[in-house]
């Protein structure tokens, strides 16, 4: 299945008798019941490790876009109202800043590694801190409490599973904590953010800008505030959206298929 | 006419590096294009192949100009997986190239093999129009364009031909000829070419660095003494 759909429910299940194997594209499975899968006999298999590179890409995308203005800028620049290009527009640089990481998986330490080439200072929160040496390969510092990384990050990025865990771990208190100049970026799940209190945030520049390419629902419905905010930038849930990448998904669900269907052990089984 | 003139090299390598890697990034995933179908409801259903860019994994990026600014650029562009780096210009710059393996070629062979290209080259009668049909013509349909240098560096009749006719992929540009271009200009009409308003150096620090440099080279000429920097003419 690509992108979450059809909704595996009991109807669903109950009519597809011979079910063995649900292949989901990407790494995500919070949108799949795994225990009521399970109580059917069917197994679910993901494509983990080959979007991490591309959607760590797309995580630095948006923070130089949201920092340097981009999206702005090129609207600027094409406009039949510009005239010149005022000297005294201005953005924030990426270099040199403090970017927090919130989830250090492999994504999140793709990350770590791209962001250090323009020397940020990284700070990281995840459930586990990281081994010694990887740490220091990035520079990334890690800290224990959330409030720790949200106070001291200039850019925050979310790069966590959605678990009940996760869900809605960044509300207003942690938005608040937030420095007023701070970005806060999602290339991880819609609902790890309480979607209201990002909106009121920003509405009142609690916090500088976002850049997601992850909403709740996806898409959003057209008269949603999020749209109409200057200080922020939207993307389709690209994350993955390279016809490389996209392409090797479709083969590693054929892979877990073809296993799965034979009986053997399904590669990528969740 | 004996006037002296001072300018602000140096200080603004990291804003404009990291402002021409944040536009070829923009680019090649077509995150303008992709915020516009977002606000615009062109996003309806998701389909697997719909938005889909280029990534920089196993990538050849080709380099012209590797000065600071292309050294700056290379040293950021390396860990998302660049696996080659090329360079051209007018000569070797054997320290400058070690840190990134990258190898010295001619402008044509820059152009058949890469898959990126960045311009962060200075404009000279050599450079003048150097990216030009013959140039376009010699690169990868699937290759993406980036100018953070001058506008003159490239013909833009040529450089919209190629886009139009799909010779490459996608061009991001954040200097033209004129700024802004007329607004009847047909690079303005393509949906594969992000233009930007000139802002490789439009950070609060860095303009603040450059004009504090640029008052204190303006005081010590007034005074008939050494600039901190002074162009030799």
């Amino acid at each position: 299945m690509w992108y979450h759909k059809p909704v595996v429910n009991e109807e669903l299940l109950q009519s597809l008798p011979n079910l063995r194997i649900v292949a989901s594209s990407g790494v995500g499975i919070d949108h799949l019941d795994l225990k009521l899968l399970s109580s059917y006999g069917v197994k679910v298999s993901n494509t983990p490790f080959v979007v991490s590179t591309d959607t760590a890409d797309l995580g630095m995308a948006l923070m130089l876009a949201s920092s340097r203005r981009l999206v702005e800028g090129y609207e600027m620049a094409i406009s039949p109202d510009t005239e010149y290009f005022p000297a005294d527009w201005l953005g924030a640089e990426v270099s040199g800043a403090t970017l927090g990481i919130v989830g250090m998986g492999t994504i999140g330490y793709k990350v770590a590694e791209r962001a250090k080439a323009f020397e940020m200072k990284i700070l990281y929160h995840n459930r586990s801190q990281r081994k010694k040496e990887e740490e220091s390969a990035v520079g990334a510092v890690y800290c224990k409490k959330i409030d720790d990384l949200l106070q001291q990050s200039d850019f925050v990025m979310l790069a966590v599973n959605l678990t009940p865990q996760t869900h809605k771990l960044i509300g207003k208190r942690e938005l608040e904590l937030m420095k007023p100049t701070a970005t806060l970026i999602n290339i991880s799940r819609g609902l790890v953010v309480d979607q209201d209190a990002l909106v009121e945030a920003l509405q009142k520049k609690i916090i500088k800008a976002a850049a997601l390419d992850v909403t709740y629902p996806e898409p959003l419905p057209r008269d949603h505030p999020l749209l109409k905010l200057k200080n922020v930038i939207i993307t389709p849930h690209i994350g993955s959206a390279t016809k490389k990448t996209r392409r090797i998904m479709m083969e590693e669900m054929i892979e877990s298929i073809q296993a799965g269907l034979a009986g053997l052990p399904v590669p990528h089984e969740v | 006419r004996g006037i002296r003139v001072g300018y602000t090299p140096d200080v603004l390598t990291d804003a404009t590096a990291e402002l021409s890697v944040a536009l070829l990034l923009s680019v090649c995933r077509r995150l303008p294009e992709a915020a516009e179908q977002v606000k615009g409801g062109g996003w309806t259903t998701w389909k697997p192949l719909w938005m889909c860019g280029y990534g920089l994994s196993n990538s050849t990026v080709g380099i012209i100009g590797l000065g600071r600014i292309g050294q700056a650029v290379a040293r950021r562009l390396k860990p998302f997986g660049v696996k080659k780096f090329l360079y051209t210009g007018s000569g070797p710059k054997p320290e400058g190239a070690a840190e990134f393996g990258a190898e010295f070629v001619p402008l044509t062979r820059l152009a058949e093999e890469s898959d990126f290209v960045v311009v962060t080259c200075a404009l000279t009668p050599a450079t003048q129009g150097m990216c030009n049909k013959d140039f376009f013509s010699r690169m990868k349909k699937t290759s993406v364009f980036v100018n953070t240098s001058r506008g003159a560096v490239v013909n833009q009749e040529d450089l919209y031909d190629a886009l139009a006719q799909g010779q490459i992929a996608a061009a991001g540009l954040d200097v033209t000829t004129p700024e802004p271009l007329p607004t009847n200009h047909p690079l303005l009409s393509l949906k594969n070419c992000v233009i930007l308003p000139h802002i490789g150096s439009a950070t609060y620090a860095t303009r603040n660095t450059m004009a504090v440099l640029a008052a204190n080279n303006l005081l010590a000429g007034l005074r008939g003494e050494p600039m901190p920097h002074e162009l030799q003419l």
